[in-house]
């Protein structure tokens, strides 16, 4: 009870519910059609009506209506009022498969409300099905397939109907994955006509195919003969019966076969003539077989109208024909072991096994007979394919058979010659090898006379492995055969070919062959054999046989520099070495090479050289005419000096007196020489004092200098200095040159001016000339009225300056320098000046004399010699002064001594270290 | 006697009813030859025994204890190699089509005694090839000339009734059953020799003239139909004077 209260108020509550909704879901209107399904590329119309209620409520009409397709507004031009409440909106060309349609009102003025909406189904009626065809598997029911023309983008129905005159049998409707082909329910009744056809239907359409109307047995496609055995017949080695076991279709229809067989170890399959199995049967024996051969068969039927269909193959069975006796005799050789002992020769007689074809069974053992010149025959038998014996050197006939189960084949005879048999000629001509279809083949000319056999042997060249032959035999009338043997591709084979005559075998010719050739393993290693300026030559070895894989046609030297693009040059095979020309000298070349097959190339490994900068002998072309043009230059300036060395002497060596032997070094208070220094006749008399220096001191201005000229004068004592500096190199320093005013103090100058008189004088110095320390201090007679230093009066001092000298060494000397180098800085240099106007009142001529030599002195040296001087005079005359000033001196001190603006009172003295020389 | 003649002719008028009632369905071969072949082929493969009576021998357990020796044709269930010679072609039409319509129904009656669906499906398949056989009956006599008339009384068989008496048990009614088609296979055998006839008929009538064979038989056979007798196709098969034995 409780139950039945439950229920009824379920009942009532879904009820109540439905109908609210129905209320709440009620459209306010509707499009017509509702479900559309309209054809590609046409037109359509639909129609949205309001509902009255809803026009009312929301005081609308059909001018308020508006469509949208897939959410988008349709254009108005596309709208058709037809009256207040209905609206029609019109598709051209429908060209979408599926279009969502709404109709729409805009309420209020700006509330759009959807209405209703529908979905437009687009797409093509069938076509008609076609190439309509069926087929009866035996034992199995009818199935028909078609092409069912083009996509409908609809859901399509395939029908497959059929009938006879009398009766029709149920549709058979296609199955969603195989919409082109349907298996009928029935089985199918033979010799009874059906006809069948296929309608094709969706929602644009019903389409028929055309009918077909045949006999179901035309449509069989048996199920193949089965249980295939083979037997094989003693009697007969070339036939093999064949016997199956028909389908159950022969009860019906007539058969026919096609039976195909084919050995065991081929690939295609041979067929019994058609016409020999054109009925139905049960067995069959083919006849024309090999002996002792598997054959494999296969066999299909069809109906023997050759209506319908073949069958599948049946399973294969295979059968062994029987033996029959060997067809031929084997092939038959020997050879000769290199091994001879006195009056018998050991011959190694070797032979083929029989191929299958030949053999017709299983080869039990082969039969060797030997046979000497005239003496009885031996028979040996053998299992195996060589046999070796120990034969005289006489001539003998071997022969060969082969036995099997049946029996025996055919001998092949051999004819070994004698020991001493000279008539191996008759060679074959015009040998050729080549390689075709995979096999390499070998051709050549027969000798004029009958040849019984030729003998082909091969065997591998290789440098690491002997060459192991492979032979085989052909008749006397073949002259092209391949090789039939495991050959490899890449393999150089060399292939002999011998002819075999009644008495023996002929000459043999050879060849060299490639199965199939490819680029070598490795390319060439090139190296320089010379390089040259501008050439090279390069060599290679040839490449090693294992490693050429076909014959080199050709080699290719690629080079180039660094930066330069690479060049090749092509090189015949035969060549092992080429020259390279035009290369640029002092350059890095990269020169590989690569050798070529027919099949390719390989590249060696990369070699740089780098030509020479000069070619060979260059050098020495230049060098050798360079110095001898030196030395002969070298020569003749000798042999020029030593002519005009007088003159030479006089401008650059002038002669320096050597004070020690001077006559004014035997001067002396007693014996006072008098020198006429005026007289220059008087000097240049005397050899020795060519350029003998003369210093004139005169005192011919009594005035004492005014202080502007003192001022001028230090000015130009200056330049001086740094004149003096620069020509000490030359004549010395300043301090030694101006010894005399060293000696002489400003003072003395002074008195000097002041007096009158003109006594002059100089002072041969202690130092001598070149380290020669003179012996007693000398003087030379002056004319000089000023009197006479206190050293001169104090002979006592001046001994004691000597023994200081003579004791000490330089030190004195250097004191001495010292001393006077500080007196030169210290003290005015008036008396330079005074000199220098001195010498300007000597000769002109002897002035311009001297002039020249500085010149000539000054002018070849240069700076080197510059150098010298300084070096000298900074480090033993001028001590601590600096650099800048030495360089001073040098430049100006020059300058000064050629300067005609100058005083031409200075002169270039000689100094050399640990003296002077005096002016 | 008039009930027996009624009984007789009742068939034939109901194939002459079925034959123009028949509606407009799959078309029948137009070529004479090739559809007497079919028809000879289907009463070839039909008289086999392994096609149904073997089958009915093994699923009715009939194989055992020499009842195979009991199982012998009821004289004049089917009609005997004889008289269907001597019937013309189109009544032997017409007889061949009531007599297997009669096989059908005892088929269908056969049908309850077999246990085994795939006896069932043999069965079904056999009856599917003796409604084919007389779709090609209905087919050949729409060759025939004068197709139309119906008239000519069928020869039938008082044995070949479609069902045995009802008061017979059951081993008598499978014995009945095993006759019945021992006997339609007979008569399918028999049959296939008339239809042999025809074919030699037709060959005989080729050598002499190949487009005129079937015409002048054709005209033999309307003339029979006109006179409505038995005979007269005899001589239009000589072969059939051999007298091969019925049944």
């Amino acid at each position: 009870m409780l139950t039945l209260k439950i229920w009824i108020v379920q009942a009532l509550f879904i009820f109540f519910t439905t109908e609210s909704v129905g209320e709440l879901l009620d459209p306010c209107g509707y499009i017509k059609p509702e479900s559309p399904i309209v054809q590609l590329g046409s037109n359509f119309t639909a129609v949205c009506v309001l509902k009255e209620k809803c026009m009312d409520y929301f005081h609308v009409n059909a001018n308020y209506i508006f469509w949208k397709t897939n959410h988008v507004t349709i254009p108005k031009e596309q709208y058709t009022i037809i009256n207040k409440t209905a609206s029609s909106v019109t598709f051209t060309d429908i060209s979408l498969l599926n279009i969502q349609l709404t109709c729409n009102i805009r309420t209020f003025g700006q509330i759009d409300q959807n209405v209703y909406g529908i979905r437009i189904i687009s797409g093509l009626p069938p076509e008609k099905p076609t190439n309509l065809s069926c087929i009866v598997n035996e034992g199995k029911k009818m199935m028909c397939q078609w092409d069912p023309g083009r996509e409908t983008y609809l859901e399509t129905n395939f029908t497959l109907k059929s009938e006879w005159a009398t009766e029709k049998f149920a549709d058979c409707k296609t199955k969603r994955d195989t919409p082109t082909s349907c298996t009928v329910d029935y089985s199918p009744v033979y010799f009874v006509n059906i006809e069948v056809w296929v309608e094709a239907e969706n929602a644009l359409g019903k389409v028929t195919s055309d009918h077909i109307n045949f006999d179901p047995v035309d449509k069989v496609k048996p199920s193949p003969p089965h249980n295939l055995s083979v037997s094989n017949s003693e009697e007969l080695s070339s036939i093999l019966k064949l016997t199956w076991i028909n389908s159950s279709i022969q009860g019906f229809i007539g058969l026919k076969y096609n039976i195909q067989y084919r050995t065991r170890d081929a690939s295609t399959w041979s067929q019994i003539p058609p016409e020999d199995t054109a009925s139905t049967r049960y067995s069959f024996t083919v006849q024309d077989l090999k002996p002792f051969t598997e054959y494999v068969f296969r066999i299909r039927c069809m109906k023997e109208d050759g209506k319908g269909f073949w069958s599948d193959w049946s399973e294969e069975a295979s059968g062994i024909t029987y033996e029959d006796r060997p067809s031929k005799a084997p092939s038959f050789w020997y050879k000769i072991e290199p091994s001879h002992t006195h009056g018998y020769r050991s011959v190694q007689l070797i032979w083929k096994t029989l191929p299958p074809f030949e053999a017709n069974g299983k080869i039990l053992d082969y039969e060797v007979t030997l046979t000497r010149w005239k003496s009885r025959l031996q028979n040996y038998t053998v299992n195996d394919t060589k046999w070796t014996v120990n034969i005289t050197n006489d001539r003998y006939i071997a022969t060969l058979t082969a036995r099997n189960l049946v029996g025996k084949s055919n001998a092949a005879v051999l004819t070994i010659p004698a020991y001493d048999f000279q008539g191996f000629t008759r060679p074959v001509t015009d040998l050729k090898a080549f390689p075709k279809d995979n096999m390499l083949w070998v051709e050549w000319t027969a000798p004029n006379e009958s040849v019984n056999k030729y003998i082909l042997e091969w065997c591998v060249l290789s440098d690491k492995a002997p060459c192991i032959q492979d032979w085989q035999q052909e008749d006397g009338t073949v002259h092209r055969t391949y090789l039939r043997g495991n050959l490899a591709e890449s393999k150089c084979y060399l292939i002999t070919v011998t002819p075999v005559y009644a008495d023996g075998p002929g000459s043999t010719e050879s060849i060299k062959a490639y199965l199939k050739q490819a680029p070598p393993s490795k390319g060439p290693t090139v190296r320089t054999k010379k390089v040259g300026k501008n050439e090279a030559v390069l060599e290679w070895d040839q490449l090693p046989v294992d490693v050429q894989n076909g014959f080199i046609r050709n080699y290719t030297i690629f080079y180039r520099t660094i930066i330069g693009n690479e060049t090749a040059v092509n090189v015949d095979s035969s060549h092992t070495e080429y020259t390279l020309s035009s290369l640029t000298s002092d350059t890095l070349y990269m020169v590989r090479m690569a050798a070529y097959t027919d099949e390719g190339g390989k590249d060696g490994p990369e070699f740089t050289f780098t030509t020479p900068k000069f070619a060979q002998g260059e050098i020495e072309a230049i060098v050798v005419p360079v110095c001898l043009a030196f030395l002969l230059t070298t020569l003749l300036g000798v042999l020029f000096c030593f002519n005009k060395r007088d003159l030479i002497k006089k401008h650059i060596w002038p002669n320096v007196p050597d004070p020690s032997k001077s006559h004014i070094a035997q001067w002396s208070p007693h014996t006072p020489p008098r020198h006429n220094f005026n007289s220059k006749d008087q000097m240049y008399s005397d050899g020795n004092f060519t350029d003998v220096s003369v210093v004139e001191i005169e005192a011919a201005n009594d005035k004492k200098p005014f202080p502007e000229d003192l001022k001028s004068l230090d000015l130009f004592k200056k330049e001086k200095i740094s004149t003096e500096g620069h020509s000490s190199g030359i004549g010395g320093s300043s301090c030694m040159s101006s010894s005399r005013p060293s000696i002489s103090s400003s003072d003395e100058n002074e008195s000097a001016q002041n007096t009158s008189g003109t006594v002059q004088y100089s002072t041969v110095v202690h130092s001598g000339y070149r380290h020669q320390v003179p012996s007693v201090q000398v003087f030379s007679r002056s004319e000089s009225t000023q009197p006479l230093l206190d050293s001169e009066e104090r002979p006592e001092d001046l001994q004691l300056v000597d023994n200081i000298d003579s004791s000490v060494g330089n030190l004195p000397r250097q004191q001495y320098f010292k001393q006077n180098c500080s007196q030169h800085e210290t003290s005015p240099d008036i008396s330079h000046f005074e000199r220098s106007k001195q010498v300007s009142s000597v000769n002109e001529e002897d002035f311009v004399r001297l002039k020249q030599q500085i010149s000539d002195i000054s002018q070849p040296y240069g700076s080197g010699q510059m150098k010298m001087f300084q070096e000298i005079s900074v480090a033993d005359a001028f001590g601590p002064r600096t650099e800048g000033q030495v360089e001073r001196f040098e430049t100006v001190g020059m300058e000064a001594a050629i300067d005609e603006g100058m005083p031409k009172s200075y002169l270039p003295q000689t100094v050399r270290r640990g003296g002077y020389m005096p002016q | 006697m008039q009930a027996q003649l009624l009984w007789r002719t009742l068939p034939s008028l109901v194939l002459g009813l079925l034959f123009l009632s028949m509606p407009a369905m799959g078309s029948c071969s137009d070529k004479y030859p090739e559809l007497l072949g079919q028809l000879q082929k289907q009463a070839d493969f039909m008289q086999h025994t392994n096609t149904l009576l073997d089958l009915y021998i093994r699923s009715q357990g009939l194989d055992k204890n020499g009842l195979k020796e009991h199982c012998r044709e009821r004289p004049g269930a089917f009609p005997s190699k004889d008289a269907l010679q001597r019937l013309s072609r189109r009544v032997f039409l017409r007889t061949l089509d009531t007599t297997l319509g009669q096989v059908l129904l005892r088929l269908a009656a056969l049908e309850q005694d077999i246990p085994k669906a795939q006896d069932l499906e043999m069965l079904s398949g056999v009856k599917l090839n003796i409604r084919g056989f007389k779709n090609n009956i209905h087919c050949m006599a729409q060759l025939l000339p004068g197709s139309s008339e119906t008239t000519e009384p069928t020869p039938t068989s008082p044995g070949a009734s479609p069902s045995p008496t009802p008061t017979l048990d059951t081993f008598q009614r499978r014995l009945e059953g095993c006759r019945f088609l021992h006997g339609y296979h007979r008569f399918m055998r028999s049959v296939g020799q008339v239809f042999r006839e025809w074919g030699k008929s037709l060959s005989r009538s080729r050598r002499h003239s190949p487009h005129q064979g079937l015409l002048k038989g054709a005209r033999r056979m309307q003339l029979s139909g006109r006179n409505k007798r038995l005979m007269p196709r005899v001589q239009l098969a000589p072969g059939s004077h051999r007298g091969a034995p019925g049944g």
